[in-house]
């Protein structure tokens, strides 16, 4: 298909959506069941270890050296506090004989912090306040931003213009009724969050639970939102297995419950602004898992159904730190950004105001619905096997005869599911103006520098990052047809100016709102050249066509694998 | 009930009647309650289960009362088959897999003993069964198995290759005895390219014994041909340590070694100056390593791969070298490193 970003369906209507009520409207009734059971159910798998005293005394290190780095805040201090009080505790009993500490008890006493710390909330008042909030907010902004711009022939502003949700949202909104959405977005930014939040709300689908920085609930306007609208808390600084056990016991449970969540599978956000290609299996693993647990109890819609969606960006508000974050990591020097720039109020509203104020927009494409597994679904939810073949999921989940899991073999299925979805993120990305203009800038200078390796070439002097401007379009001409072809295989989408022939048209276009909110020039074009301030931004917003080989397509090579999986010369790890 | 009286009561369908595929459903039998043998020829079906014996291809061999022969594969593979073991030659197996899709469950463990690759497009066996079936449980049976020798009941061993432990652990349960040992391993792209590409080297082996050179001609084709292999599968993804099991140096040696090879046949006398179509002509059955040359020769060359060996049997085997000037080729190229 190569219609691009019109995909089948019209854009979603915008101004008032009426909220639909889900199974997290409940939530709060299933909650104290709900965070039992994931007590429980950890406690159950790791006390018949014999070797809890290690896994405890592992814990317990690690939580310490975590605790040690720990800066407590006004808002974090309570919670500091908390977990030293029970470590002191861990650490105390471990130093007693099991006779007088009863190791179990402490197991339980740990997990038992940990899931009031991750458990989530629901409120149904501040998802109905949030809901009319943010339109109100936005078209707020819109209107103030708009101001500044005589805007040609009385063209209407509205969201709508901003935000397109195309691909497969009939789809979604059907099986939201037949079984329980896992949602999994692409992640570049913070903004993420939010978007993907309204996004739900805007395709008239009930609430989605979502998994959510500890830190970011230290702020405590983000807390009262967050925990209010059903996010729970992931804390990735908690590196031990006690701590991971719960969080995914958690969320298979909540999927259990029938409650539509959201992972973001690639863990975190982008570093290198590149769509996601390695993804973390271990939440992931969580779904089937639940449909496994459906299945057994035989409930009456024990489906879980995984849904990519990809959000396409002219500009990433975090794009300097996450690209340097991304180089140094790359350079062996890892660490792990706690502060951004990301939930600075001013800063997020200097990307509403960039994003409404020049006439640039953000494209999200909900993807084709999978099983488990990785198998398409048809119109009523079931799996799509080869050749025409309906598959029965509880065949594949079938062991000698038995339905069960088997850790093995779930975690085989799991690495394949993982492996599609970050497919299936490449192939339903919407690729815009600017993204082809940072890509096409970035190979053509990289091919009059053959001999420099990334980190010399980041570092060219500015008159060398320059170049005529009309060279630079008869090579953006030569990557839009290198890029319509892959449209033609179904490897990508395009958006509507990219399928145009005015290669002169799309080239300004990308160009003037490629990375507008930075303060450097990510491009620039006068008097007949074309030059970057800031080679690294330029790389960042580069990476998000990486992985589809079309450089070495550029170069007369042949591509080596799916989407996702062509490499450009180490140039993208 | 336990692994084992689980596969004990099973049913498993075999398909494709050619020598090992007959061999394997013997050695099944032994472990399962039934075994349906699946033939196209309706007259071979019926004369197997009169006779006991496949007359076409395993004429002396008497195969065991829970093995039946069938034609039709609807009822090859009805009723709750738990195992399903797939012996065709490369060259129909995307088109056979297409046809059967219907018939299977989905719960099926599949266990695939085709040493090729689908030319063109280079994928491995297990990859086109994946795709054109829907039963994502597949494995490789794979080693030095010479279908008559262990058909007399020699002692032997394969390799069972999964990324699934489960699907090893049923070729273990189904295929081991005391006289047939199984290793079991995770590298199933290993093991499938290790089968595929030492065909290419039983071919150069038999040119080299019809040019009646000596044993040190054949170690310095086996490992040289081993270095160039493995060269070859670590680019695939395979792990290198692989090439070093029975999947790998074994099955080379003893199908670089045994005139019973079909591959080395086709070496043998491409050597003594036959044109190829006679001699696959004459041979009736496929000789996998003909394809698997060509194909690896052209790819590699692409992908930047040096492999001497492969390059000269494909040039002699095409009728584009002859054995003389590619021996004098091979021998005076440069950097021996």
């Amino acid at each position: 298909m190569s219609n691009g970003a019109n995909g089948s369906h019209p854009t979603i209507r915008f101004q008032s959506v009426p909220v639909v009520e889900g199974r997290l409207f409940d939530f709060d009734k299933i909650r104290l069941r709900v965070l039992a059971e994931v007590l429980n159910r950890t406690v159950e798998t790791f006390a018949s270890a014999d070797h809890l005293d290690h896994l405890l005394g592992e814990a317990l290190y690690l939580e310490r050296v975590r605790l040690k780095r720990e800066k407590p805040n006004l808002f974090t201090r309570s919670r500091i506090k908390g977990d030293r009080a029970l470590w002191s505790q861990v650490r105390g009993g471990l130093l007693q004989s099991p006779v007088q500490a009863d190791r179990k008890a402490l197991l339980r006493a740990v997990v038992k912090h940990y899931v009031e710390e991750i458990g989530g909330h629901f409120n149904p008042k501040t998802y109905r306040f949030a809901t009319s909030a943010v339109p109100w907010g936005f078209s707020w902004l819109l209107n103030a931003a708009s101001v500044r711009h005589f805007l040609p022939w009385g063209l209407t502003q509205s969201l709508e213009s901003r935000l397109r949700i195309v691909g497969e949202v009939p789809a979604l909104q059907r099986l939201s009724r037949q079984g329980t959405i896992l949602l999994v977005p692409t992640h570049q930014s913070n903004i993420d969050s939010m978007l993907v939040g309204y996004v739900i709300y805007l395709m008239s689908l009930p609430p989605f639970s979502y998994g959510a920085g500890l830190n970011l609930f230290s702020n405590p306007v983000l807390s009262y939102f967050m925990s209010g609208l059903g996010a729970y808390t992931v804390d990735r600084k908690k590196s031990n297995v006690l701590y991971k056990e719960t969080l995914k016991n958690y969320s298979t449970t909540i999927l259990r419950e029938g409650v539509h969540s959201i992972f973001f599978p690639g863990g975190g956000r982008s570093r290198s602004g590149a769509v996601e290609s390695r993804l973390k299996l271990g939440l992931l693993g969580t779904a089937l898992e639940a449909q496994i647990g459906n299945l057994q109890r035989g409930v009456e819609k024990p489906n879980i159904y995984v849904v990519p969606m990809v959000m396409s960006y002219h500009f990433v508000l975090e794009a300097a730190s996450l690209i340097e974050d991304y180089l140094a990591e790359a350079g062996r020097h890892r660490f792990i950004i706690t502060d951004d720039e990301s939930w600075e109020p001013l800063k997020v509203l200097h990307f509403f105001w960039k994003l409404f104020s020049s006439q640039s927009g953000i494209t999200v494409r909900v993807g084709k619905p999978m099983d488990v597994f990785g198998n398409f679904v048809d119109e009523e939810g079931r799996s799509i096997g080869p050749n025409g073949t309906t598959l029965d999921v509880r065949r594949l989940l079938t062991t000698e005869g038995e339905l069960r899991s088997v850790p093995q073999r779930d975690q085989e299925y799991t690495r394949e599911l993982g492996a599609r979805i970050a497919e299936r993120f490449h192939r339903e990305n919407t690729v815009l103006t600017s993204h082809l203009v940072a890509f096409a800038f970035f190979e053509t200078l990289r091919r009059k520098y053959p001999e420099l390796d990334l980190y010399r070439f980041l570092r060219l002097s500015v008159a060398q990052r320059a170049l005529p401007f009309d060279e630079f379009l008869a090579h953006a001409a030569s990557y839009q047809q290198k890029l319509r072809a892959a449209a033609d295989r179904g490897e990508l989408y395009l958006c509507d100016e990219l399928q145009g022939t005015d290669v002169r048209a799309w080239v300004e276009d990308g160009a003037r709102q490629l990375g507008l909110l930075h303060d450097a020039a990510v491009v620039k074009v006068r008097e007949g050249a074309i030059w970057t301030e800031d080679m690294t931004l330029l790389y960042y917003y580069r990476n998000r066509l990486a992985g589809y080989g079309l450089s070495l397509l550029a170069e007369g090579g042949e591509l080596t694998g799916k989407p996702g999986q062509n490499d450009s010369k180490g140039f993208l790890a | 009930m336990t692994q084992k009286d689980f596969w004990r009561n099973s049913k498993v369908a075999v398909i494709g009647g050619g020598t090992f595929g007959t061999v394997l459903a013997n050695l099944v039998a032994r472990n399962c309650q039934e075994v349906r043998l699946y033939v196209r020829a309706e007259e071979l079906a019926r004369q197997i289960n009169a006779t006991r014996t496949n007359v076409e291809y395993l004429p002396k061999f008497e195969l065991r009362p829970n093995v039946a022969a069938m034609s039709e594969l609807p009822r090859a593979l009805e009723g709750g088959v738990a195992a399903v073991i797939w012996a065709l030659p490369s060259s129909v197996c995307r088109e056979q897999a297409r046809l059967m899709a219907p018939l299977f469950k989905g719960d099926e463990v599949l266990l695939h003993a085709t040493k090729g690759i689908e030319q063109g497009t280079m994928k491995r066996i297990s990859e086109i069964l994946r795709e054109e079936l829907p039963c994502p449980r597949i494995g490789v049976i794979s080693g030095p198995n010479l279908a008559e020798e262990i058909a007399r009941g020699d002692p032997a061993a394969t390799v069972v290759a999964s990324v699934f432990d489960e699907v090893g652990e049923a070729g273990e349960a189904l295929l081991a005895n005391e006289r047939f040992r199984i290793y079991r391993s995770r590298d199933i792209i290993g093991v499938e390219w290790a089968g595929t590409l030492k065909n290419i080297l039983a071919i150069a082996s038999g040119s080299l014994d019809a040019l009646q050179y000596g044993w040190n001609a054949r170690a310095m084709l086996i490992t040289r041909g081993l270095a160039e292999i493995v060269r070859f599968g670590v680019a695939m993804g395979a792990r290198e340590e692989t090439f070093l099991s029975l999947a790998g140096v074994g099955d080379l040696l003893a199908t670089c070694s045994s005139p019973l090879s079909r591959n080395y046949q086709v070496g043998y006398r491409v050597a003594k100056g036959e044109p190829l179509a006679k001699v696959l002509e004459d041979l009736g059955t496929t000789a996998e390593g003909v394809g698997t040359a060509r194909s690896v020769h052209e790819f590699a060359v692409r992908r930047g791969i040096d492999m001497p060996i492969t390059e000269a049997v494909d040039l002699v085997i095409e009728g584009r070298a002859t054995m003389d000037e590619t021996v004098q080729r091979l021998m005076a190229r440069s950097s021996a490193k």
